[in-house]
């Protein structure tokens, strides 16, 4: 035996048979797959939606790569999905309810690049919605614009702005109306969200928390909330006990999907989470969006869904408030306008 | 709430009622009816008033029960136990645990006559230890030794537990060949391990694949290493052989109960190549239980007069281990052999030993190879007397007579020695141990005239562990 070897004969042996049987026992990266799994972390109406879509999706990918998807979800406020990204939650997929959320995580935790929203058609958003109101057979109240909502009197049910996508919307899609119907001014609006607010008695972390408020739990005269869900409830959960109501003008609501790169690198899912975004886009997933009633952007389904939909008057956040940064830091910072109005304790 | 809500407002209506049939029936006139009527509707919407209050006051509550049970998901543990001080995340994905103990030792020899030997209380071991798990499978330990008034790091590596059945060590840590070396320090049954641990590798660096199959009734450990001299550790290699080291141990009747379930058994060795120079010869001295150095190589620090290894080091370590109830038997036997050249002569020297200890508890708790937890503490009063073990050991260690002269001084290095040994070990709690024993050592060889000098050393220990 040559003293000078490294391994004695043996030792060689035993050192490849060591690294193989790791390989082997362990599996690791190397192992070959035909099925692959994504997560997409979502805000919180959109369950329904996804169940339908991902099953659709499953079934496309299946036939045309032969390979199993299997895509979980998450759902929540916004924010707070966000903000769990933010914080490692190995999301594949985003689909939230507002571009600041996404920014949120492009910004701090640089998981996809910072022009996510230019490498899907329509800024990243697949479909739109918006934000209308959802009262109690008969409208008992006789609320029918955004006005009606300050009154003495009347309960409001909103989910919380630092956690919901959708009840930051509320809070921008009330505050536009107050300046339209204010000459633009700013101190009139501030008075009126203060009112608004100040007639909630709860605030539910996410849209269909709040949803669950109004209609589960008997609480509230009107829910603000996302227009899909408000038609949910109204034609699916509580036939003939709600009533949808369409304020004058509101906001129209763009909410976007991106692919988290970084992990989807890291499992190897980056060419089917690409896909399942893009098949958003393709007029099979239109229509499971306008199915759940939200509003799709293909011209042709949107025209077929038409009826499905209310006549609306919409404003941009671009145009009222100069973009999601702007609003972000101005209302929903922390001692923002929202901290500084918010009184709770009703 | 809703069926109390109609049923109050029942109520209500119905005394209203009442109240306008006994006003029309006295002849009120139809003003008070009126009257009635308003009433009734402002008790309704005063009822109403309540209920939402009540049901806003009902979802409040519900939602924080949800904001909690959210928080208790990405809460962090902050804990404290027999098993030391820990931090953890919410999901367990990340552990820090700080643990550690203290020896106080006291040797004492008797009959030391020829070559007297200090008796002395020392700090035989002062280990800090820092465990840390990070994405749930990648765990880190470190453990440094203040004992002796010395400063070495005893273990420090990094397990990735890819499966009960494969995980991977790379590192500082014990080779796993001797069974009483593997045991921990905290759990030996005698102060000092027997005459076996001379001849097997203490810590050494490298790569281990480990695991377990059978719920771990079967458990594995093959390594490469770079290669110590027998009962060594090392922080560098000091040639560029390197040496392989596996181990397998069998608990057959683990899964199936009976008297049969302590019942373990197994087989280790290490084989590599291992050669010495003059600054580091590669080889070791053999050590009694009271420390004292009964065999070495020649070695005065020049060529013609130094010992080296020169070659083929090979083990072989057959162990077993029986724990029933209050009984337990553990041994081991160990061959170890070197090849060795001084100047021109060359040979190859084995050195064998074995031991076997016996432990029995005098209280109604349960031997262990992983120490005693008592079933009633140490408390001061009758009903918590701890846990009393009396342990006795006896073992052998000889050395090739190929080795003399030509390799070590039969006047100064004893060509066998023997020990028996008993004691007493008061387990206090999980944590405090008392141990108290004494060993008898005989040698074969190793002085001028006759056999070296008898050793007889009474040892004394308080242990603390967390």
């Amino acid at each position: 035996m040559n003293p000078k070897t490294v391994l004695p004969g043996i030792g060689r042996w035993v050192a490849i048979a060591l690294i193989a049987s790791f390989l082997v026992t362990a599996g690791g990266p190397w192992a070959a797959s035909g099925e692959v799994a994504l997560l997409n972390v979502s805000y919180d109406p959109t369950r329904e939606l996804y169940q339908d879509y991902n099953a659709a999706f499953a079934k496309y990918w299946k036939e045309k790569t032969g390979q199993t998807v299997t895509v979980r979800q998450s759902h929540g406020g916004s924010g707070k999905q966000a903000r769990s990204v933010i914080d490692g939650l190995e999301a594949d997929v985003v689909t939230l309810a507002l571009a600041y959320d996404v920014d949120a995580i492009a910004e701090n935790a640089r998981l996809f690049p910072r022009n996510w929203q230019t490498r899907l058609a329509d800024n990243s958003c697949p479909y739109t919605s918006t934000l209308v109101f959802l009262v109690r057979k008969g409208n008992p109240k006789n609320i029918k614009d955004w006005g009606d909502l300050a009154r003495a009197g009347i309960s409001v049910v909103t989910p919380n702005p630092k956690t919901s996508g959708a009840a930051r919307w509320n809070y921008l899609a009330a505050w536009g109306w107050a300046l339209k119907n204010n000459g633009n001014d700013e101190a009139r609006a501030r008075a009126f969200v203060a009112a608004i607010y100040k007639n909630v008695p709860v605030l539910d972390s996410g849209a269909r928390g709040a949803t669950t408020t109004f209609i589960e739990r008997g609480i509230g005269d009107v829910l603000i909330n996302w227009e899909n869900e408000v038609l949910l409830a109204a034609r699916e959960l509580g036939v003939g006990k709600f009533e949808m109501v369409v304020p004058s003008s509101t906001i129209l609501a763009e909410p976007p999907v991106a692919l988290v790169d970084r992990f989807a690198d890291k499992h190897g899912t980056k060419a089917v989470a690409q896909a399942y975004l893009d098949y958003l886009y393709s007029p099979a997933g239109q229509e499971i969006a306008a199915k759940h009633y939200y509003r799709p952007r293909d011209p042709k389904v949107l025209a077929q869904y038409a009826s499905q939909f209310p006549k609306v008057t919409l404003f941009t956040i671009d145009e009222m408030f100069g973009g999601w940064q702007k609003a972000q830091k101005t209302h929903f910072a922390d001692g923002g306008i929202f901290d500084q109005l918010y009184q709770p304790g009703r | 709430m809703l069926l109390r809500n109609r049923f109050t407002r029942f109520l209500v209506s119905a005394a209203a009622g009442l109240t306008v049939f006994v006003a029309g029936a006295a002849g009120s006139p139809p003003l008070r009816a009126e009257e009635a009527a308003a009433d009734s509707k402002a008790a309704d919407e005063k009822i109403d008033e309540v209920d939402q209050r009540v049901r806003i006051l009902e979802r409040k509550a519900e939602l924080k029960a949800e904001a909690d049970a959210e928080g208790q998901k990405t809460a962090g543990l902050v804990g404290a136990g027999k098993d030391g001080f820990f931090l953890k995340s919410a999901d367990g994905s990340f552990i820090l645990k700080i643990r550690g103990y203290l020896q106080t030792d006291g040797r004492a020899f008797s009959s030391d006559q020829v070559k007297p030997v200090v008796d002395t209380f020392l700090i035989r071991r002062a280990r800090p230890i820092v465990e840390v798990t990070v994405g749930k499978i990648f765990d880190f330990r470190i453990m440094t030794d203040f004992g002796e008034g010395k400063t070495v790091l005893q273990d420090a590596y990094m397990d990735a537990r890819f499966s009960p059945k494969a995980s991977l060590r790379t590192g500082k840590f014990k080779a796993p060949v001797g069974l009483e070396r593997l045991q921990s320090a905290t759990d030996n049954f005698f102060v000092e391990r027997a005459l076996p641990t001379n001849l097997v590798p203490n810590r050494d660096i490298g790569l281990e694949l480990w695991g377990g199959f059978v719920d771990g009734a079967i458990s594995y450990a093959v390594g490469v290493f770079n290669g110590v001299a027998d009962g060594g550790s090392a922080d560098a290699d000091i040639n560029s052989t390197k040496e392989v080291a596996a181990r397998v141990f069998v608990l057959p009747f683990k899964k199936s109960g009976g008297w049969a379930q302590g019942l373990g058994f197994g087989v280790a060795g290490s084989a590599g190549d291992n050669d010495g120079t003059l600054s580091t010869p590669g080889l070791s001295s053999y050590k009694t239980t009271g420390q004292q150095t009964f065999f070495s190589f020649l070695n005065d620090g020049k060529a013609p007069g130094t010992v080296l290894a020169n070659g083929s080091h090979k083990r072989l370590a057959p162990q077993a281990y029986l724990f029933v109830g209050r009984f337990g038997l553990l041994a081991e036997w160990v061959r170890s052999t070197q090849k060795v050249i001084l100047g021109t002569n060359r040979d190859e020297i084995a050195a064998k030993s074995w031991q076997a200890t016996a432990t029995f508890l005098l209280t109604s708790d349960k031997a262990s190879v992983k120490g005693v937890g008592p079933k009633h503490p140490f408390d001061a009063t009758p009903r918590g007397p701890g846990a009393i073990e009396l342990v006795a050991r006896a073992g052998a260690l000889s050395v090739d007579e190929d080795a003399f002269p030509l390799f070590a001084n039969p006047t100064a290095s004893a060509q066998s020695a023997r020990e028996v040994g008993a004691g007493v070990n008061w387990y206090l709690t999980r944590n405090v141990k008392f141990m108290l024993d004494g060993v008898r050592t005989r040698f074969g060889g190793g002085a001028a005239t006759g056999d070296r000098e008898d050793e007889r050393v009474l040892f004394s220990r308080v242990q603390i562990s967390f």
